[in-house]
């Protein structure tokens, strides 16, 4: 065993003797394992993080909240279809009956109150500033069960202050940075469209996904007061928090009610969607599975091309050292030796340019990770480097074979 | 004839036991080496018969091209007869496998080849070492050993420099190093002193004659007569045929 690693040693510091003295023929050569490497840390690194984000935020949402809305939820590509565009909305009365469920604990209204494309916009000032680019919905008191916001400061509104619209409001993060920066906004006032709210309560900012929409951009009035300051709002989302261990039967519940009381008939598609935070998870999964099927596909493809390369030069160095390898044969080395130290030579080219993808792509991600979610995942690292060595082993087994198979006399004769 | 001068040789140093016979480090019976050029055949060797004993010292002498460098080679096993028997210690080489070729040539053969045959891109010392390597011998030992070698043929201070950078004479050392570094029982030098100076060829003659003295086997192919006149019996070849074997010690 000792002898066997001394040997490999021994091979190894060969290999890098050959190779230092082929230092250009060795890059070119490594050139397309270097750039497959990068590839597969990049995207995966890409994945990741994009993955992690995704998880982060859904997650926020609850493992135990069901979401209903009219439209199909979830990662999608397209644009909702003028069908889904013209369903009836769910409504307040909805939300209530939801409540009802034996396996829903409890189900919360978004009403969306915020400017719409056009009409009339929700104007909202304080402090001397002002605008119109603030998230407002209109909620329950029960939002605090559903766990989806946490209040960093002050409290959520009671069913009184909901019963007697009263204008009380709790805001995102964003907005209290926009309005009050350095102080705190709890019992500061602020006014939409007008009217005077009442500050009570300040939201913890919410994970953010890049180019997704600030979620922490939000006010939340009593649902009341929301269709007072837009009275014309049909925009509801709702989302229902499920009994302990119990998301699939309460979802099964929630979508019987709704088909009864949107009289959707029976065999007819629902006109509504529902989600849970697995289900949108596992959307997302699908969606990098074949992303990453695909990185897979493009730097086995990379790997290939510069274990062909291999193959040729390594066929080429054969070819080139037919006289040594006569020597060496001449002195006693067997067949195996020189395949061996054929093998060891590709794979210890090809394990560099591993080493130096490596190196450059984790460079590449630590710089992408400024701008973008992303980190390098545990598996990428070795997996590049051992592909590398593998290539190069793979590709290096012919010439290595060649190689071993020469002659000894006629190798030494070899002009 | 030339076919008495064939048999005396041989019958005349095996005195006539079957055992001695059968003991022979090298026996060769009927050996041809023919290459086939276009339609021509080309005879290298052409039935030679011949053995030597253990602790011999035999001088192969004969004119360009008449086959003493491909005689050398089938004798250190690194080439293969086209017809004819070769054993080794008793041992017919046509039938070993590659695994035990390659440890013959290892640790039973040193070879001094006539063209030095060193690794251009490796350092003395490295060339040295090669065959220590391949005999699995840890590096250390390795180390310390080749460096005697290499002071042993007065190349101690050249352990670090590639053959492109020593003479012709010190790269003809460094190979004969490298063929004594696993003490090999049949020292087998193809023109030895061809690329050196009358006084370092005197030099090599007489550590031949020291590793004679301390029992190897010594075959040295060379037209230099000072060279032939060391052995102890002297073959000539001539058209790829034995012309005489005689015993002049
Ligand atoms: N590979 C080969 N193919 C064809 N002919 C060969 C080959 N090797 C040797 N020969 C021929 O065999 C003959 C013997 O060659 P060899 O090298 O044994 O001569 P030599 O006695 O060693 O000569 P020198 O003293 O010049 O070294 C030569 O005529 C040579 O041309
Ligand atoms: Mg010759």
């Amino acid at each position: 065993m000792r002898l066997v690693t001394s040997r490999f040693l021994e091979n190894l510091k060969m290999a890098f003797d050959t190779l230092r003295g082929n230092k250009l023929r060795a890059f070119l050569t490594i050139i397309g394992v270097v750039v497959g490497v990068i590839t597969v840390m990049l995207i995966s690194s890409i994945i990741s993080g994009i993955q992690l984000a995704v998880e982060d935020q859904i997650k926020s949402f609850g493992t135990r909240s069901i979401f209903v809305y009219k439209m199909d939820i979830g990662i999608r590509f397209d644009r909702p279809s003028r069908e889904e565009r013209m369903r009836p909305d769910l409504t307040l009365e909805d939300a209530l009956a939801l409540r009802e469920l034996s396996e829903v604990e409890t189900a919360v209204p978004f009403l969306n109150a915020s400017s719409g494309w056009w009409g009339n916009a929700t104007i909202i000032s304080a402090n001397g500033k002002q605008t119109s680019n603030i998230n407002l919905t209109g909620t329950l008191p029960e939002i605090s069960v559903a766990g989806t916001e946490v209040v960093l400061e002050g409290r959520w509104f009671t069913q009184a202050e909901v019963d007697f619209k009263k204008d009380v409001c709790l805001i995102g993060e964003t907005v209290k940075e926009t309005f009050y920066p350095n102080e705190s906004a709890v019992g500061k006032t602020l006014e939409i469209n007008g009217r005077e709210f009442r500050i009570i309560g300040h939201l913890e900012k919410k994970a953010q996904l890049l180019g997704d929409q600030d979620e922490s951009n939000t006010i939340y009035v009593p649902f009341g007061s929301a269709l007072r300051i837009k009275p014309n709002a049909d925009d509801v989302f709702i989302m229902a928090v499920a009994n302990e261990g119990r998301i699939a039967q309460a979802q099964d519940q929630i979508e019987d009610l709704l088909r009864t009381r949107r009289k959707v008939a029976f065999g007819r598609p629902n006109n509504f969607s529902t989600a849970t935070a697995d289900s949108i998870i596992d959307q997302f999964n699908s969606i990098t599975a074949g992303v990453a099927i695909a990185m897979v596909v493009i730097s086995s493809i990379g790997l290939l091309i510069g274990g062909i390369g291999v193959m040729n030069i390594m066929l080429v160095s054969v070819t080139e050292r037919t006289r040594e390898i006569g020597i060496r044969k001449a002195i006693g080395a067997k067949q195996s030796d020189i395949l061996i130290q054929f093998l060891i030579e590709a794979g210890t080219l090809t394990g560099f340019g591993g080493l130096i993808g490596l190196a450059i792509g984790w460079g590449l991600s630590l710089i992408i990770a400024l701008f973008f979610p992303s980190y390098v995942p545990y598996w990428a690292p070795p997996l590049g480097f051992f592909a590398s060595v593998g290539i190069g082993i793979v590709f290096g087994l012919f010439p290595a074979w060649k190689a071993a198979r020469l002659d000894p006399i006629e190798s030494l004769r070899y002009e | 004839m030339e076919n008495s001068n064939t048999e005396d040789g041989p019958n005349a140093s095996s005195a006539g036991t079957a055992m001695a016979k059968e003991e022979s480090l090298i026996l060769m019976k009927n050996i041809w080496k023919t290459y086939q050029m276009g339609v021509e055949e080309l005879h290298a060797l052409r039935d030679v018969s011949f053995q030597v004993e253990k602790g011999d010292y035999l001088a192969i002498i004969g004119p360009s091209g008449s086959g003493k460098s491909t005689l050398m080679n089938l004798i250190g096993c690194l080439d293969s007869p086209s017809k004819g028997t070769y054993l080794i210690n008793g041992h017919l080489v046509s039938e070993m496998t590659d695994d035990e070729l390659a440890r013959i040539r290892n640790k039973e053969i040193g070879f001094v080849f006539q063209t030095f045959n060193l690794l251009a891109r490796a350092t003395a010392l490295h060339n040295v070492e090669l065959p220590l390597i391949y005999a699995g011998v840890r590096a250390s030992e390795r180390h310390d050993r080749a460096t005697a070698a290499l002071e042993s043929v007065e190349l101690g201070d050249r352990t670090l420099h590639r053959p492109n950078e020593l003479s012709g004479g010190q790269r003809q050392r460094v190979a004969i190093a490298r063929a004594l570094i696993n003490n090999p029982s049949i020292l087998l030098a193809d023109e030895p002193t061809g690329a050196l100076d009358s006084k370092t060829s005197v030099e090599i003659m007489a550590l031949f004659e020291k590793l004679h003295a301390a029992g190897n086997t010594i075959i040295v192919v060379t037209h230099e007569h000072e060279v032939a006149e060391r052995a102890h019996r002297v073959i000539t070849i001539r058209d790829g045929q034995i012309e005489k074997d005689e015993r002049i010690k």
